[in-house]
C-alpha cells in the first residue's frame, strides 16, 4: 500500500488550490463519525436521568420527603377499606439494599483479596493465567443462573436445615440472637451469599491489577530486610494498594447494589428493616423487578423513582471509587 | 494455521450461521396428533391479546395450545391478573379479551369504550383448601366457614369446627386466613357464598375486593392463594379446583343447601349449573344452588368482549376463538379440572357469537333472548 | 523515587518477634490465602455442575428446536392437551435470544468501535474526551434494571409497543461503554510509531486509523466485544419490562413480542412446579453455553495476540 503513496505524493496534498483531493473528505466525515459515536453516551446518560427523573416525578410530588425516607412500601388499609399509610416509601428498601450489598462485601471482600494475593504473589508463573480464567468464568455466568442455582439448590436446606438451629441456637444471646434471627431459605443471607459470589470476580480482579503494580523494588527490600512473605505483603503491597482496594470494594458495592435477578428470586420479598439474616427482606432492584409489569400510576412512577435513587447512589459510589483509586495514584506520583 | 481478526470473525460467524440453520431447520409447531389430524383450514392469523382473572387460566393455557395446532399462525396469549385487571385492561382497550368471574358493577359501565358481550366459558369448584398435618379430610357448613373467614373461629379446635367434624382430632394450631390481594373474581364469587350461607359470622359483605380481618395472609393470583397455604401450617384459603390440584392441596367437603357435605368435584358443579336461572345477557349464579348431590360454591366465568370490532380480521379471529371454547373446549375442559356447561347455555352463547360485528355494521342477526 | 516510605515492615514484625512466631504467621497467611482460592472454587463448580446435570437431562434436539414453548408451567414438554399429545420445546427463547442479541451486538459494536477511535485518535487528553470518558464510566456502572426502565420509558410508551428491537437497544446500551472502554485501551496499545510512519508517508488520519492501527488492534477489539455480546446474552432485568411475552418463534425484531433464554430461565425459575424448574435449568444450560463459547473464543484471541507480542 505505501508504495502507492511514494511514487504519487502529490495526491495527497492539502493545498492544492485545484479543489479538495478525494481523501479529504472522507477523513473529514470519519472524523465527524467517530465524534458522533462517542457522543452517544452523553446523549444516553442525559436521557436517563431526565426521562427517569420526568417520569418518577408524580411519585416525589405525591409523597414527598415520605418517598424516599418512608419506611412503609406497601400500602395499607383498614377493614373499612380506607387507607392507613399509602405507602410507597423507599427507606425499607434502601435498607434492604444496603444490608444485602454488606453481607456481599463482607463475605467477598476477604475472598476476593486473598485471591488476588494468590495469582500475584504466590501462585507459579504458570498457574497464574488458567487460575484468572477461572475467576473470569465466574464473572460470564448470567445473573439468572446463579438466581436459579439459589432457588433450586439453596432455599430448601438453607432455610429448613440450617437457619433455622442457627436461630434458635442463638435466640437467647442478646445482640446475636437478633441478628441471627429467623429461618427463612429467601432471606437477606442467602441473597447476600450469592451476591458475594458474583461480586467477587470484579473485586479479585480490580484489586489483582493494584497490586501487580506494587513497585518490585520495594518488594525485594522487604524480602532483603528479611521479612517472610506474608510481612512483606502486609508492609510493602496492602500500604501501596490501599487506594486501589477501597476503590475495588466500592465497586463491588455499587455492583451488588445495582443487582436485580438473583436477588428478587432469593430474597423473600417481603420490604422491612429487618436485621435478622434469616429473615425475608426485599431490595430496590428487586422491588422493581417484581412489580413493574403490573403497576400502574402512581406505584409505577414510584418503581421508576427507586430506579432514579438507585441510580444517583451507585453513580456516587463509583465516582468514589474513582476519587479513591486517583488519590491514591496521586500520592504514588508525588512520591509521598 | 494462524489466527488474525479476520479468521476468528469468520470462525464466530460460522458457528452462529451453523446454530441458525441448525434451529432454523427444528419443526415449528411439531405436533404428535394422537386422533386423526384436524381438517380445518388454518385461515386465521394475528394476534389476540387477552387478561383477566386467574381461576379458569389453566383452562385458558391448554385451550391456547390446542387451539394453536388447529390455527398456528394465530398466536393467543392470556396474562392472568385477576378479574378486576383483565375489566381495566379491556376499559383501555389494551387486550382483545378479558376473563372475569364477576360481572361488571353498573358504576364501571361507563369506564368501557362500547357496548360489551359475556361469553361463558367453564366453570369449576371454588375449593376451601387448607393445610393441616394429620387431618386430611375436613367437613365445614356454610355458618362456621362464615366464623373462620369472618376472623371469629381464630384456632383449628374451635367448637363449631369440631361440630361439623366428629370423631376427627383437630389441633390446636392457630388459623391463618389466606385471602387474594389483588381484584378477584374469585373472591367475589366465594364471598357471595359467604354472604348467602354464611350466618351471623360473616359481616363483611361481597365483592372482588373485601377488608379481611386482622392478621390474614394476602396473596395475588390463584396460585399465588395456593402456594401460600402450602407454606403456612394451619393456613386455610380459597383456590380454583385445578390450582388446588396442580399444588396438591387438600380440600374441605362444604354443606350444601340441602345439609349435605359434598366434596368439590365436576359432577357436582356440573349439577350445580343445571339448575341456574339464565339472563338475556348470558350472566348466571350458580353460587348455593339448590338440590342435591350439588357443590355450593360451584363458580362461573365469562369472557368479556367488546361488540364492535375494529376489523374483519379482528371479528373473525375473536369469533374463532371463542367458538374453539364453545365446541372443542367443552368436550375437554373435564380432562383440566374444569366443568363444561350446559347445553342450553351453550346454545345462546353460540348465538351470541354473531353479535361481535366491524365497527359500523349493523348487528343483523336476532340475538336469542 | 522514594521507595523505603512505604515501607512499614516494623507494626508486623513487632508483635511477635521469634522467628517461629513469624514463620508460623506466614504459614496461616499462606493457608487462608490459598484456601480463599479453594473457596471460590466451591460455588464455581457446584453452579456449573448442577447446571451442567440437571441441564443435560433436560436439554435435546426436541428442547431446542421446538416451538411453541410450554405455556402451562405445571406440565412437562410432552404434554397431552384436550386429546391431543404436543410437543414443545425452547425454539422460540433460542432464536429470541440470537436475535436479540445479534441486534444489540449490531448496534452497539460499530458504534463502540467508532466511540473508542475518537476517544483515543482525536481526543486524546482534551477536556471533551475526559469528560466523555467520565461519562463512559459512569454508564459502566448504570444498573441494568434502570437502563430497562429507560428504554421502557423512551421507547416502549412512545411506540406502545414492546418488541425485541426494545430490547437489543437496552443490550446496546449496556454494551456500549464497555466495548468504548476496550477499544480506547486496544488502540492505545498500538505503537505510535506505527501511525507517524503512515502520516508521514502521506495518508491521511482516517486512512491511518482504518489501514494502520485498527487491524492491529482488531483481535484486541473483537476480544473486548465477544466478552459484552457474552454479558448481553445473559442479561434479563432489562428484557423483563420491554420484550413483552410470547411462546411462539418471532424471527423478526422489529414487530411483536418475543422471548430470550434468560426471561425464560427466570420465569420458570420463579414457579413452584418441578417441571418449570427443568426447564429453566435446560434453558439456562443452553444460555450458558453460548456465553462461555462467546468468551473462550474471546479468550483464544486475546492468547493468540499475547502469544505473538512475544509475552
Amino acid at each position: 500500500m505505501t508504495t502507492d503513496a511514494i511514487s504519487t505524493p502529490t495526491n495527497q496534498a492539502p493545498l492544492s488550490p485545484e479543489g479538495r483531493p478525494p481523501g479529504r473528505v472522507f477523513d473529514q466525515l470519519f472524523r465527524i463519525a467517530t465524534f458522533a459515536a462517542a457522543i452517544v453516551v452523553l446523549v444516553v446518560m442525559a436521557g436517563i436521568l431526565l426521562t427517569t427523573f420526568n417520569e418518577a416525578r408524580p411519585w416525589f410530588q405525591e409523597r414527598g420527603l415520605a418517598s424516599i425516607f418512608g419506611t412503609q412500601w406497601v400500602p395499607i388499609s383498614d377493614n373499612a377499606g380506607n387507607v392507613v399509610d399509602p405507602g410507597l416509601g423507599a427507606g425499607a428498601l434502601i435498607w434492604g439494599t444496603l444490608y444485602t450489598s454488606a453481607i456481599a462485601l463482607v463475605l467477598a471482600v476477604p475472598v476476593s483479596i486473598g485471591i488476588a494475593l494468590f495469582v500475584t504473589e504466590i501462585a507459579p508463573g504458570w498457574l497464574r493465567r488458567p487460575v484468572v480464567f477461572v475467576i473470569d468464568l465466574l464473572a460470564v455466568v448470567p445473573s439468572v443462573v446463579f438466581g436459579l442455582f439459589g432457588v433450586a439448590v439453596l432455599v430448601s436446606p438453607l432455610g429448613n436445615d440450617i437457619y433455622g438451629p442457627i436461630s434458635d441456637a442463638l435466640a437467647a444471646i442478646p445482640l446475636l440472637g437478633a441478628l441471627f434471627h429467623g429461618s427463612s431459605g429467601r432471606s437477606y443471607m442467602t441473597a447476600g451469599l450469592v451476591l458475594a459470589v458474583m461480586i467477587t470476580p470484579i473485586i479479585t480482579s480490580i484489586t489483582r491489577e493494584v497490586f501487580a503494580t506494587t513497585p518490585s523494588a520495594l518488594k525485594e527490600a522487604a524480602l532483603a530486610l528479611g521479612a517472610t512473605r506474608w510481612e512483606m505483603i502486609r508492609g510493602a503491597v496492602f500500604p501501596h494498594a490501599r487506594g486501589g482496594v477501597v476503590a475495588a470494594v466500592m465497586i463491588g458495592l455499587g455492583r451488588a447494589m445495582g443487582e436485580t435477578i438473583a436477588v428478587v428470586l432469593l430474597v423473600g420479598g417481603a420490604a422491612n428493616l429487618g436485621v435478622g439474616l434469616f429473615e425475608s427482606g426485599e431490595t430496590m432492584a428487586a422491588a422493581i423487578a417484581r412489580s413493574f409489569n403490573e403497576s400502574t400510576g402512581v406505584q409505577r412512577s414510584a418503581l421508576i423513582g427507586l430506579g432514579v435513587v438507585l441510580f444517583v447512589m451507585t453513580l456516587l459510589i463509583n465516582m468514589g471509587a474513582r476519587w479513591a483509586s486517583g488519590r491514591s495514584e496521586r500520592r504514588l506520583r508525588a512520591g509521598r | 494455521m494462524r489466527w488474525n481478526a479476520g479468521r476468528a470473525k469468520l470462525l464466530a460467524v460460522v458457528m452462529m450461521t451453523f446454530g441458525l440453520i441448525a434451529t432454523a431447520c427444528g419443526s415449528d409447531d411439531t405436533v404428535d396428533l394422537g386422533s386423526g389430524a384436524t381438517s380445518a383450514e388454518a385461515s386465521l392469523s394475528g394476534t389476540l391479546k387477552g387478561s383477566g382473572a386467574s381461576f379458569p387460566d389453566k383452562f385458558y393455557q391448554a385451550a391456547i395450545q390446542a387451539f394453536g395446532q388447529a390455527q398456528p399462525n394465530l398466536t393467543i396469549t392470556y396474562e392472568a391478573k385477576g378479574s378486576g385487571g383483565g375489566q381495566t385492561d379491556l376499559q383501555g382497550q389494551l387486550v382483545d379479551f378479558a376473563g372475569s368471574d364477576d360481572p361488571v358493577k353498573d358504576e364501571d359501565f361507563d369506564k368501557f369504550a362500547g357496548e360489551f358481550l359475556y361469553f361463558p366459558t367453564v366453570a369449576a369448584p371454588i375449593t376451601v383448601a387448607y393445610n393441616l398435618p394429620g387431618v386430611s379430610e375436613l367437613k365445614l357448613s356454610g355458618a362456621t366457614l362464615g366464623g373462620i373467614f369472618g376472623g371469629s373461629i381464630t384456632t383449628w379446635n374451635d367448637a363449631a369446627i369440631a361440630a361439623d367434624n366428629p370423631g376427627v382430632t383437630l389441633p390446636e394450631t392457630k388459623v391463618t386466613i389466606v385471602h387474594r390481594s389483588d381484584s378477584s373474581g374469585t373472591t367475589a364469587n366465594f364471598t357471595k357464598f359467604l354472604a348467602a350461607a354464611g350466618g351471623r359470622g360473616w359481616t363483611l359483605g361481597s365483592g372482588k375486593t373485601i377488608a379481611w380481618p386482622n392478621g390474614s395472609t394476602g396473596a395475588e393470583k390463584n396460585s399465588g392463594v395456593a402456594n401460600a397455604i402450602k407454606a403456612a401450617s394451619g393456613a386455610i384459603g380459597y383456590v380454583d379446583f385445578a390450582d388446588a390440584k396442580a399444588s396438591g392441596l387438600t380440600f374441605a367437603a362444604i354443606q350444601n343447601k340441602e345439609g349435605e357435605f359434598v366434596e368439590p368435584s365436576l359432577e357436582a358443579t356440573s349439577l350445580a349449573l343445571a339448575g341456574a336461572a339464565v339472563e338475556s345477557n348470558l350472566l348466571y349464579n350458580p353460587v348455593n344452588a339448590n338440590g342435591k348431590g350439588v357443590y355450593p360454591i360451584a363458580a362461573p366465568t365469562w369472557i368479556l368482549v367488546y361488540k364492535q370490532q375494529p376489523d374483519q380480521k379482528a371479528v373473525d379471529n375473536l369469533k374463532g376463538w371463542l367458538e374453539f371454547l364453545l365446541t372443542t373446549g367443552q368436550e375437554s375442559a373435564e380432562t383440566v379440572d374444569f366443568a363444561p356447561l350446559p347445553e342450553r347455555l351453550l346454545t345462546k352463547a353460540r348465538a351470541q357469537l354473531d353479535d361481535i360485528v366491524v365497527t359500523g355494521a349493523s348487528s343483523t342477526t336476532t340475538t336469542v333472548g | 523515587m522514594t521507595v523505603t516510605s512505604n515501607l512499614s515492615l516494623t507494626p508486623s514484625i513487632g508483635r511477635f518477634p521469634t522467628r517461629r512466631g513469624r514463620l508460623l504467621r506466614d504459614r496461616l497467611a499462606t493457608i487462608a490465602i490459598v484456601g480463599s482460592f479453594i473457596v471460590v472454587l466451591i460455588p464455581l463448580a457446584a453452579v456449573i455442575g448442577y447446571v451442567l446435570a440437571k441441564g443435560a437431562s433436560v436439554v435435546d434436539w426436541q428442547f431446542l428446536t421446538t416451538s411453541p414453548i410450554q405455556n402451562r408451567p405445571d406440565q412437562p414438554d410432552t404434554a397431552e392437551v384436550f386429546g391431543q399429545v404436543l410437543k414443545f420445546g425452547m425454539q422460540p427463547a433460542v432464536i429470541g435470544t440470537l436475535v436479540v442479541t445479534g441486534l444489540a451486538t449490531l448496534l452497539a459494536v460499530p458504534v463502540g468501535v467508532f466511540g473508542g477511535i475518537y476517544l483515543n485518535e482525536y481526543g486524546g487528553r482534551g477536556t471533551l474526551a475526559t469528560v466523555l470518558r467520565f461519562f463512559t464510566d459512569c454508564m459502566t456502572g448504570v444498573p441494568s434494571v434502570v437502563m430497562g426502565l429507560f428504554v421502557f420509558t423512551v421507547i416502549v410508551l412512545n411506540t406502545q409497543e414492546r418488541t425485541g428491537l426494545a430490547g437489543a437497544i437496552a443490550l446496546a446500551f449496556l454494551m456500549l461503554p464497555v466495548v468504548i472502554r476496550s477499544t480506547e485501551e486496544m488502540l492505545r496499545l498500538v505503537p505510535n510509531d506505527q501511525r507517524e510512519a503512515s502520516l508521514a508517508l502521506g495518508c491521511r488520519k482516517a486512512g491511518t486509523i482504518m489501514r494502520i492501527v485498527l487491524p492491529a488492534a482488531a483481535p484486541g477489539i473483537v476480544s473486548g466485544a465477544l466478552l459484552a455480546v457474552a454479558r448481553a446474552a445473559g442479561e434479563t432485568a432489562p428484557l423483563l419490562f420491554v420484550i413483552g411475552i410470547t411462546y411462539r418463534t418471532n424471527w423478526n425484531p422489529f414487530a411483536g413480542e418475543t422471548t430470550t433464554l434468560s426471561v425464560q430461565t427466570y420465569m420458570n425459575a420463579a414457579q413452584p412446579y418441578s417441571t418449570a424448574v427443568d426447564r429453566a435449568w435446560g434453558a439456562a444450560l443452553t444460555l450458558i453455553v453460548i456465553a462461555f463459547a462467546a468468551t473462550i473464543v474471546a479468550r483464544i484471541v486475546t492468547n493468540r495476540i499475547q502469544a505473538r507480542a512475544g509475552k
